[in-house]
């Protein structure tokens, strides 16, 4: 496995005096996660690329999720908390796997589809919420990196619209097997409540049920963070009606 | 749809789209149907709160596919879309939200391609009067109003007109909807042996679009028109337009200072939810609850009153969706209603008429409604059987066109038709 970058993920201890501290402690850490996550996809994708520029392309993208989990550890000592990172907690290490399954297929296609369509869509949303309401700078670095996820979202909208062209029915089917397996993860990691215990990244108790003290709330980021993927594959040009039934039928 | 890969593999390829029927779900539990099915049978039904917080998040949508057959055996192929306002949400403070909803549901019918749009339920109240609020081709290409622009928040400050020849042209229904009201409460009269000549007639809502409408056509059939309305200004000058036509007309904005005398009642308020208390309205009333949302407060206390929900058609050629959405789409007791402002789209897809039949507030006319229900007759669209909450006030086997009234002391009048002053 490649490297990931150079923070301190020994400690969760959080020494802020402010009472929202461990709320944005544990908020951080699953974003550090994700971006963390991410970084890997794009390094694993760089190594399936026939084309050196595409392969280029994904270091990039791969250098720049580092450097926004960078961003989001650094939040995090502005308010004198520690930001673990942990890509093997369970529903993290289920949305690489599936990742992985498709760079073993070499499916480049698939690959983007699983980022950038699904886990860039929950980012997107998700920090852009926080981004609204988050204090100082944290609330600033969430809104900057939300809109920079967008862009790679948009770089890769061009590709996927070409693909889709070639056989609407073949991609919107691959589409609909990787959202069984992506998406049933992501929307398990968005319900109200973690019915299935710890998600291993929080540093105490679950964080959803406190993040109202934030004015947040996990119905708010799950809502938003489907908007945002329904809306993403309008783009696509599935059609809406087969999109709202995918929807639908994800768990809560 | 199936929860399997068959189900998308299954789609139909796209189509031409004659007609788009853009609406929203009246109450929460109508909202929970539509998600039970669309999530399948296999899987269980989500609780009441992740409705409530599910739903506002989902975009404006086609939802299914409409298929209908005139009698004359033309066909005509259609999208059913929900803006998804919520249902808890129609009050005037999410105005601003709301619109930006309807605008994106008519983005999608645009895009789809459709030909004739119809505004069903509240999408029709926010646009009245206010056609620029609709987005047109150019909207969705110069200024890149789309699905994905809108923001539910904000709203442009201005746009562009709908241009003459817009691929994409969009009626309110609301003329075939008071062309139903009307006959319904005919057909009611004659049911319960009343003379409307002689009635004392009600309306609520009066200035609205489906409420003014209702006013000019029963107007000249009845003894007294009395009118209740939230504006003053736009009560007075219906009043003065029907007494112009030597009408016995009084206006309040009060409801309550005359409701007793009315033994005939239109509700056609725009309400966010049945919240409307007729108590004192006179024995044995006759009242049409045309509201959607029902105008009607479930409490409201009514002893005697024969009431019955007005503005609804039955589409007797056929009427197929794609999933099936039968008896969710259309909560009626009966097969293959619909609200008349849908049904007004449908029925001028059948006709291949695709204008702009009812636009803008305040134009329906006696002879716009005649003419309406005319050609939704030509392909089958009558007068719905009459029901109420408790159910059907009629057998499915009453006449299609609903119209049997020879044994009425009331007027009679055919498909189209008007009763003529008493």
């Amino acid at each position: 496995m490649e490297p990931l970058i150079d923070v301190n993920c020994s400690s969760t201890e959080c020494t802020s005096l402010s009472p929202s501290a461990p709320i944005w402690q544990d908020i951080l850490a699953q974003a550090m996660t994700g971006e963390l996550l991410a970084a890997m996809n794009y390094t694993s994708l760089s190594e399936i690329c026939d084309d050196p520029a595409e392969a280029a392309d994904a270091l990039e993208h791969s250098q720049c999720e580092r450097g926004h989990a960078a961003a989001f550890a650094a939040e995090g000592r502005k308010i004198s908390v520690e930001v673990s990172n942990n890509v093997d907690a369970r529903h993290w290490k289920r949305l690489r796997e599936a990742f992985l399954r498709c760079i073993t297929e070499r499916d480049f296609i698939g690959c983007l589809i699983v980022q950038e369509i699904m886990l860039e869509s929950f980012a997107v949303a998700s920090y852009a919420r926080v981004g609204r309401v988050g204090p100082g700078s944290l609330g600033q670095t969430f809104a900057r990196i939300a809109a920079e996820e967008g862009e790679h979202v948009d770089h890769a909208m061009s590709i996927l619209r070409a693909e889709r062209a070639l056989d609407p029915q073949r991609f919107d089917d691959k589409v609909y097997r990787l959202h069984l397996d992506v998406m049933t993860t992501l929307a398990q990691m968005l319900a109200k409540e973690c019915k299935d215990g710890h998600c291993e990244v929080c540093h105490a108790s679950c964080v959803k049920p406190s993040l109202f003290e934030v004015s947040l709330s996990a119905a708010e980021l799950r809502g938003a963070s489907l908007q945002q993927y329904l809306k993403t594959l309008d783009m696509l040009g599935i059609p809406g009606e087969v999109t709202l039934s995918w929807v639908a039928q994800l768990p809560v | 749809m199936g929860g399997s890969i068959a189900g998308v593999a299954k789609r139909a390829p796209a189509s031409e789209v004659d007609f788009a029927l853009i609406g929203h779900q009246e109450s929460w539990r109508a909202a929970a149907d539509v998600l039970a099915v669309l999530r399948g049978p296999g899987r269980t039904p989500l609780p009441d709160d992740e409705i409530q917080d599910i739903l506002p998040w989902i975009p404006p949508r086609a939802v299914c596919h409409v298929d209908i057959v005139s009698v004359t055996g033309a066909k005509a192929r259609g999208l059913y879309i929900d803006s998804f306002i919520p249902p808890g949400r129609l009050e005037a403070a999410n105005v601003h939200e709301n619109i930006a909803r309807v605008r994106a549901a008519a983005a999608c019918a645009i895009n789809a391609g459709a030909k004739i749009v119809s505004l069903g339920g509240f999408s029709s109240i926010l646009i009245e009067g206010n056609f620029d609020l609709l987005p047109n081709k150019n909207d969705l290409l110069s200024k890149n109003l789309d699905l994905h622009s809108t923001k539910f928040d904000q709203l442009p400050k201005k746009l562009d007109r709908l241009p003459e020849k817009n691929e994409t042209v969009f009626t309110t229904g609301n003329t075939l909807t008071v062309g139903f009201i009307v006959q319904g409460i005919q057909k009611m009269c004659a049911r319960e042996s009343r003379n409307l000549s002689k009635s004392t007639l009600l309306v609520v809502g009066a200035t609205g679009d489906v409420g003014s409408g209702c006013a000019r056509c029963l107007a000249p059939a009845v003894r007294r028109v009395l009118l209740s309305a939230r504006n003053p200004d736009r009560l007075r000058r219906l009043a003065a337009e029907l007494q112009a036509d030597g009408i016995q007309v009084e206006i309040a904005t009060d409801l309550q200072r005359f409701s007793v005398e009315a033994d005939v009642v239109i509700c056609a308020a725009s309400l966010p939810s049945p919240s409307l208390l007729l108590d004192r309205v006179a024995p044995h009333a006759i009242v049409c609850d045309a509201g959607y949302p029902k105008n009607l407060s479930p409490s409201a206390k009514m002893l005697g009153a024969k009431i019955f929900f007005g503005g609804l058609g039955q589409i007797t050629g056929g009427m197929r969706f794609a999933p099936d959405f039968h008896g969710i789409l259309n909560r009626h007791p009966f097969p293959d209603v619909v609200h008349g402002c849908l049904l007004e789209g449908m029925a001028l897809a059948l006709e291949g008429r695709f204008e702009s039949f009812s636009q803008g507030r305040g134009f329906i006319s006696r002879g716009r409604v005649e003419e309406m229900l005319a050609i939704a007759a030509r392909h089958g669209i009558y007068l719905a059987p009459l029901y109420n909450a408790d159910g059907p006030i009629e057998d499915e086997t009453s006449s299609p066109d609903g119209m049997d009234l020879s044994m009425s002391a009331g007027p009679t009048m055919g498909v189209g038709r008007f009763p003529s002053c008493p």
